[in-house]
């Protein structure tokens, strides 16, 4: 399962009159968001937006309110026309297809998760989880069976005859994520699902996430504005700013590497323990000087993927440099003490 | 030295006090900032709004001011107007001639008959000519004292006019830094003075103080004043036109007309035979058996009493009638109602189009639809129901219209992303949730058609209505009460088991 789930190719989105003409516009003389508002009094929500997402992997897209991390997860199953661009999703031009095709692919390919649950509030939380079914005219004792199922997995078994406004926020969500996976869908996109919950379920509901993710194995486009909850999840992560995507990498390339001011600004507060590998900070077995007296025979050994934590523990135990070797055993470079202190802060 | 005590937000203030009111801007800031800084009412006098008065008010753009205070002003000339020219003993004094002529004519007619030796008859006419001579003394009475009353007008008009331009000028600061108030967040609003404005307050003062003043001064004002100068020309001309192409219209769509009329009878024609002519105790025992499953147990004997008083009364068969002319006006308004609705919700063009048409609807009077239903269709059971379908229709696409807007943007958004079709989405999400405000509609609808269908009555619809116009006509009170006592109870049966039923699902939702 290496091949591509979901691509985008140079994704516009503008909002105002004469869309197209504006890109073009834009394209040609290089206008800014506040120039194009000036000049067209159009906004653009989506610049020249292109990235891949690799069948199974948890990409997560992170940026502030009116970045257009939300407006552009609705081009994905076309909620949103964009205004230029080329989308594939499961090898499909999601452009090309007719209404019924685009139909047929939200109901049985794709499920999506809302920031506002929009859970209906005139069924039953089993009709809730339901409705992907219904909408593809599954009989009834098939939907119920699936719905029950999929309850069950989220953890809510004994609510299916309530309404959803008798669950709490963090149970209304875990309906919502149930009915997303209703029609076992192989991609799942999801708005935010957790921002309008407190901080301790967000948690709960985080872990229970990439417990089911990792069982079920779906492609996932998740939408964040809270980085720490990107870098838990995600396999990838792209940050957006002003419509654009600023940069995409693993969260320990997004964290050690932020490609400018606006991502540096969010990693700031980021710990690192758990991200910066020994292969990020080590100094090269060549490089490497070592201070008079020094015997790095006597040192601890460990390998290139051991994280800062692992390091640190190691290091307690010891008053030499710690050593790092590849796979075979050789000593590949040096972590010493000052350098793994540096690593924490975030230095290079 | 003084400014730099300000903060920077009162220079910022008072720059911008400077840009709204452009001329005498020092004046506007100091009194805004005396305004401003009290915490309590402050009195701040503007000499220029009492010396100029609405012209001022005009010229700022103050026109509520303007508006309100010129027609103070006007009452109050009008008053030392009639003081300083008004004749106000006038009509007094005509009446008084009036009253000696008359009894110098009995008095002459007395000695006439004197004469002629009718003694009885010149008594009765000396008499009536002595009441009329003492009459027209105290008339005359009457008339010199209004004449000396005229000073008394002349004082209070002036006194009134001089409190309005003082209470004018310690009103218009307060009223203006409203006005900046407003403009700094609508710069639309007009800043400083205005040529073409100061010119139209102008304008409307000089037509309007004149006439007016002229109008209740002038003992004899020109009549072309007093009422409107035309004939009944126009209006007759303009009806004929009227007339003859309704005339035109009737023949042109005979065809369509009689189709219309057609249909509606045939499923009125149903209704009547299942309520009239099927035996009344079959039809009563159904109506409070699904009193009971639709709403409640006291509802059901609530509605079993209503018809017992239909039933004793005698009110039963002309009551039936009147449910199946209900029903059918009602039902046709929901089969057309309740789609158009959900157009309009879907096509906010179709809904701006309909929307002074649905207006219009619901203000003329509904009688005036009568015309269009006399002249169309004439007269009877048909043109009835078709002028209650005109009036019970709005009620119904406008909640369901506004119903299926409020359903929430993010649920319909979901049910979308799931692959629902715009047929799944209406009938499964939209519906369900806009039902509260479709159920009002509903009921809105059968009630507004119960009442037309009276009021229908006037064009031969029969029913209770006709029960009230005939009770009218003779002036009979008491059955005119029954009559009316009856349509209640058909109007409460209706109601409660709609209501019943959507409270239930209220509840369950």
């Amino acid at each position: 399962m290496d091949d591509l789930a979901i691509e985008l190719e140079g994704v516009w989105k503008i909002f105002g009159d004469q869309p197209a003409q504006i890109v073009e516009d834009i394209r040609r003389e290089g206008l800014s968001k506040a120039e194009v508002l000036e000049k067209f009094n159009a906004v653009v929500g989506i610049a020249d937006v292109s990235f891949q997402v690799n069948a199974g992997e948890i990409f997560c897209i992170m940026g502030l309110s009116g970045s257009g991390k939300s407006t552009l997860v609705r081009h994905i199953n076309r909620l949103i026309e964009p205004t230029a661009g080329k989308i594939t999703l499961l090898g499909q031009q999601i452009l090309d297809l007719s209404e019924n095709q685009l139909r047929e692919i939200r109901a049985k390919k794709v499920g999506m998760v809302f920031q506002h649950m929009a859970l209906f509030p005139h069924r039953s939380v089993r009709d809730n989880v339901a409705y992907p079914l219904e909408i593809r005219n599954e009989p009834k004792l098939r939907r119920w069976d699936v719905s029950q199922r999929m309850l069950s997995m989220v953890g809510l078994d004994g609510f299916e005859d309530r309404f959803p406004t008798e669950l709490s926020g963090g149970m209304q969500q875990r309906v919502g994520l149930a009915r997303a996976l209703a029609s076992d869908p192989d991609v799942l996109l999801m708005d935010e699902p957790f921002s309008a919950l407190d901080p301790l379920i967000r948690r709960q509901l985080q872990d229970q996430f990439l417990d089911l993710s990792a069982q079920l194995n779906k492609t996932t486009l998740f939408i964040t504005h809270d980085l720490d909850e990107a870098i838990r999840l995600g396999t990838r992560i792209a940050i957006m700013n002003d419509g654009k995507i600023v940069q995409i990498g693993t969260p320990e390339e997004i964290v050690t590497n932020p490609a400018d001011d606006y991502v540096r600004d969010f990693v700031k507060d980021i710990s690192k323990l758990k991200l910066v590998s020994a292969r990020t900070i080590l100094v090269p077995m060549d490089d490497y000087i070592p201070s008079p007296g020094e015997d790095l025979s006597q040192s601890p050994r460990t390998n290139a993927d051991t994280d800062l934590d692992g390091l640190v523990d190691l290091s307690i135990t010891t008053s030499h440099p710690i050593v790092i070797t590849d796979p075979e055993g050789n000593d590949i470079g040096v972590v010493s003490k000052d350098r793994l202190l540096q690593g924490i802060q975030g230095g290079q | 030295m003084a400014s730099d005590t300000r903060s920077t937000l009162e220079l910022d203030l008072s720059a911008s006090i400077g840009r709204f009111a452009q001329a005498n801007s020092d004046y506007y800031a100091a009194q805004f900032s005396r305004i401003q800084t009290s915490a309590h009412r402050c009195w701040s006098f503007n000499k220029a709004a009492a010396l100029f008065g609405p012209l001022w008010a005009g010229a700022r753009g103050a026109w509520g001011f303007f508006w309100l205070f010129a027609v103070f002003e006007l009452t109050a000339l009008v008053q030392f107007g009639r003081g300083l020219w008004g004749d106000l003993g006038a009509e007094k004094m005509a009446e008084v001639y009036k009253l000696k002529q008359r009894a110098s004519e009995m008095l002459a007619q007395a000695e006439t008959a004197r004469a002629a030796g009718d003694v009885t008859g010149a008594t009765a006419s000396q008499e009536i000519g002595e009441n009329l001579g003492l009459a027209a003394q105290s008339m005359l009475l009457e008339a010199e004292q209004a004449t000396a009353g005229a000073t008394t007008f002349l004082i209070v008009g002036l006194g009134l006019f001089i409190a309005i331009r003082i209470a004018m000028g310690f009103l218009a600061n307060t009223v203006y830094e409203k006005q900046f108030t407003r403009w700094r967040t609508d710069h639309t609003i007009q800043t400083g003075l205005k040529r073409s404005n100061s010119l139209f307050a102008a304008l409307m003062v000089v037509i309007m103080y004149p006439l007016t003043l002229y109008r209740f001064t002038a003992s004899k004002p020109d009549a072309r004043l007093v009422e409107f100068p035309v004939g009944s020309e126009y209006y007759v001309k303009t009806a004929k036109v009227l007339e003859s192409w309704f005339d035109r219209t009737a023949v042109a769509g005979q065809g369509v007309f009689d189709g219309i009329t057609a249909a509606v009878q045939a499923f009125l024609d149903l209704l009547e035979l299942i309520l009239v002519d099927t035996p009344w105790p079959v039809v009563a025992t159904f109506v409070v058996i699904v009193a009971w499953q639709a709403a409640s147990v006291r509802v059901a004997i609530f509605v079993g009493a209503a018809l017992a008083y239909l039933g004793f009364l005698g009110f039963w068969e002309t009551s039936m009638i009147t449910f199946a002319l209900v029903g059918t006006a009602a039902l046709i308004c929901l089969v057309v109602g309740i789609p158009l609705g959900v157009w309009f919700s879907k096509s906010a063009r179709a809904y701006a189009i309909a929307r002074p048409i649905l207006d219009l609807m619901q203000t003329l009077p509904p009688f005036v639809y009568l015309i269009p239903i006399i002249a169309f269709f004439g007269t009877g059971k048909v043109p009835g129901v078709l002028a209650t379908i005109i009036v019970g229709m709005p009620p119904c696409i406008r909640l369901t219209a506004l119903g299926l807007m409020q359903v929430d943007g993010h649920l319909k958004e979901a049910a979308r992303a799931f692959g629902a079709s715009n047929r799944q989405l209406l009938l499964g999400l939209e519906l369900p949730l806009a039902m509260p405000s479709i159920m009002t509609g509903i009921n809105q609808t059968i009630l507004l058609c119960l009442a037309m269908v009276v009021i229908a009555s006037l064009i031969g619809a029969k029913g209770l209505g006709q029960d009230v116009l005939v009770a009218l006509q003779y002036v009979a009170k008491g059955q005119g009460l029954l009559a009316g006592l009856a349509i209640l109870f058909c109007a409460m049966i209706l109601d409660r088991i709609v209501q019943g039923r959507f409270k239930q699902r209220d509840d369950s939702g």
